[in-house]
């Protein structure tokens, strides 16, 4: 015997203290945030830095980055990036970049997906090359 | 004043598998929690307070499961409380629980884990679920899945430790097979290297085969101010030593995106309270959520100083030094998420006892078993050292 449950929800999340972050993302910019101490960029940003210090300040970065570690498989196409002017790396989804590329940049607005939310997908497409 | 020292009067673990008599979360709850309590020799009256440990809310469809639990269990009037931390929900459980009696708060806990993990919602829902496990604002917004993140830690610590496909292997056939002798283990099975190779990719280097499943089930034990334990469980499995840390969210915010940092720092808390060293443990039980979380545990935990050699000779293995995943692990034995922790300390307390499943249990009795859970790629860790009446 059983008893079934449809349930349907729909968030709002508050991108809160990450604005310049997602609003970056809605617009195909990497903002990151730099630490006002030691000088570290963190990409996604970190609110507290490894030296401790709270105080940071949001920078743009080029968009482009180099992949350190990729997966493939059924699942999609990941990996770990360095953003150039990143101290920190970041994780991505990867979008027509077959190996060996090496080399992509942040997919751009235009490009968004179905569901029209900010997306972490690194490109080769020459387009978002171009745009910058 | 001295802390109180904490006895594993009960221990009890549910079949892990995918359920489909009919039965609840609730039942198998309540079936672990008795079996505990009778080994335990206690009276349902002495419970002092319960935990609960359950991953989420959407696997259970139930907000406050400490207080339905606690109905169940025939303890209303006990403390009630839910612990959760990702996949280290269970250990952290065992860990607040045995802190309220070392405070001298509680004389005996009952700590029950469970989840519904398998018969309740689809595979696809479960796995988005889990994406849900990263921050949401930032790795999140990627779309990357559990298995991917765990991919590309592993690839990162395979440039540190010289490790590969075939070690995977190894570790998978090694799991499952004790499984078999696990009547209560959800994947029991013998593979061969060539099955494992020819198993969907999911991502590289991890295939299907290298993956825990997705179960259903539930574990329990009884803890107890040693002081107070009933006069038949004065020999029973103590609490030697916690630890538990953390390590950034973000994969790519840490040093070495390969190394559970936080599970190392994890274990040398537990070690400093117990007073031991890694080479000491006798048997562990290890977070094996993919075939390559348990190498880089085994990094992280200090058991090994040269992996590749210790997984051929067979240090590991069901008879060797320091077995590892005797129950067969989450990838053999399988894994409720809020059960798993649970039962990681179950299994350790009856191996120490000698009242586990025969076939698995050692020769001799252990001096010291490790408990090792994480949940997130090793971003909450929590570990627990128990010591035997041997040691």
């Amino acid at each position: 015997m059983t008893i079934d449950y449809q349930l349907t929800l729909e968030y709002t999340l508050q991108s809160g203290w990450l604005e310049p972050f997602v609003r970056g993302l809605q617009q195909g910019i990497a903002t990151a945030r730099r630490c006002t101490s030691c000088e570290k960029t963190s990409y996604p940003p970190i609110r507290v830095c490894k030296c401790n210090h709270t105080g940071g300040e949001w920078v743009r970065l080029s968009g482009e980055a180099h992949i350190v570690h990729r997966c493939d498989g059924s699942e999609g196409s990941f990996a770990l990036v360095q953003f150039i002017g990143a101290d920190t790396r970041t994780v991505v989804r990867l979008e027509n970049m077959p190996e060996p590329d090496a080399i992509g940049y942040l997919k751009s607005p235009l490009t968004k997906n179905a569901n029209d939310k900010p997306v972490l997908v690194l490109t080769t497409d020459q387009q978002d090359k171009a745009r910058r | 004043m001295a802390q109180s020292k904490v006895t594993v009067c009960g221990a009890a673990i549910t079949a892990f598998n995918r359920r489909t008599d009919g039965s609840s979360f609730r039942d198998w709850a309540l079936a672990a929690f008795e079996d505990a309590l009778t080994l335990s020799s206690l009276e349902r009256r002495d419970i002092d307070a319960l935990i609960v440990a359950s991953e989420s809310d959407f696997f259970s469809l139930q907000l406050n499961p400490a207080s339905v639990l606690a109905t169940d269990l025939g303890l209303v009037g006990s403390s009630t409380m839910r612990v959760e931390g990702g996949g280290a929900s269970g250990q952290l459980a065992v860990h607040t629980a045995a802190r309220f009696i070392q405070s001298g708060a509680y004389k005996h806990v009952a700590v029950v884990g469970v989840d519904p993990s398998a018969s309740q919602l689809s595979g696809p829902t479960i796995k988005s679920l889990y994406s849900f496990s990263f921050d949401a604002w930032t790795d999140g917004l990627s779309g990357v899945s559990a298995t991917a993140l765990y991919a590309l830690s592993f690839q990162a610590f395979m440039q540190r430790i010289p490790v590969s496909q075939q070690h995977l292997g190894l570790v998978t056939q090694q799991n499952r097979a004790n499984a078999t002798f696990n009547p209560r283990a959800h994947l029991g099975k013998i593979h061969s290297q060539q099955e494992i190779d020819e198993s969907t990719l999911l991502a590289t280097p991890y295939r299907r085969l290298h993956c825990s499943p997705l179960s259903d089930g539930a574990a329990s034990l009884i803890l107890s101010a040693s002081s107070h334990s009933p006069s038949s469980r004065k020999s029973a499995p103590t609490i030697a030593g916690l630890g538990a840390a953390s390590d950034s969210v973000h994969l790519g915010a840490r040093s070495d995106a390969g190394d559970f940092a936080a599970k190392r720092l994890a274990m040398q808390r537990a070690c400093r309270e117990a007073d031991i060293q890694p080479t000491q443990i006798n048997i562990a039980e290890v977070y094996d959520a993919y075939a390559g979380a348990q190498l880089q545990a085994i990094d992280a935990l200090g058991l090994s100083d040269n992996i590749p050699n210790d997984l051929q000779s067979g240090r590991f293995d069901i008879h060797g030094q320091c077995p590892i995943n005797l129950s067969g692990g989450l990838m053999g034995q399988g894994a409720p998420v809020g059960a798993t922790g649970v039962a990681q300390t179950a299994t350790c307390a009856l191996l120490l006892e000698g009242l586990y499943e025969e076939k698995l249990q050692p020769q001799s009795l252990p001096q010291f078993a490790l408990a090792d859970t994480h949940g997130g790629v090793c971003t909450t860790a929590a570990v627990t050292l128990l010591a035997g009446a041997a040691a």
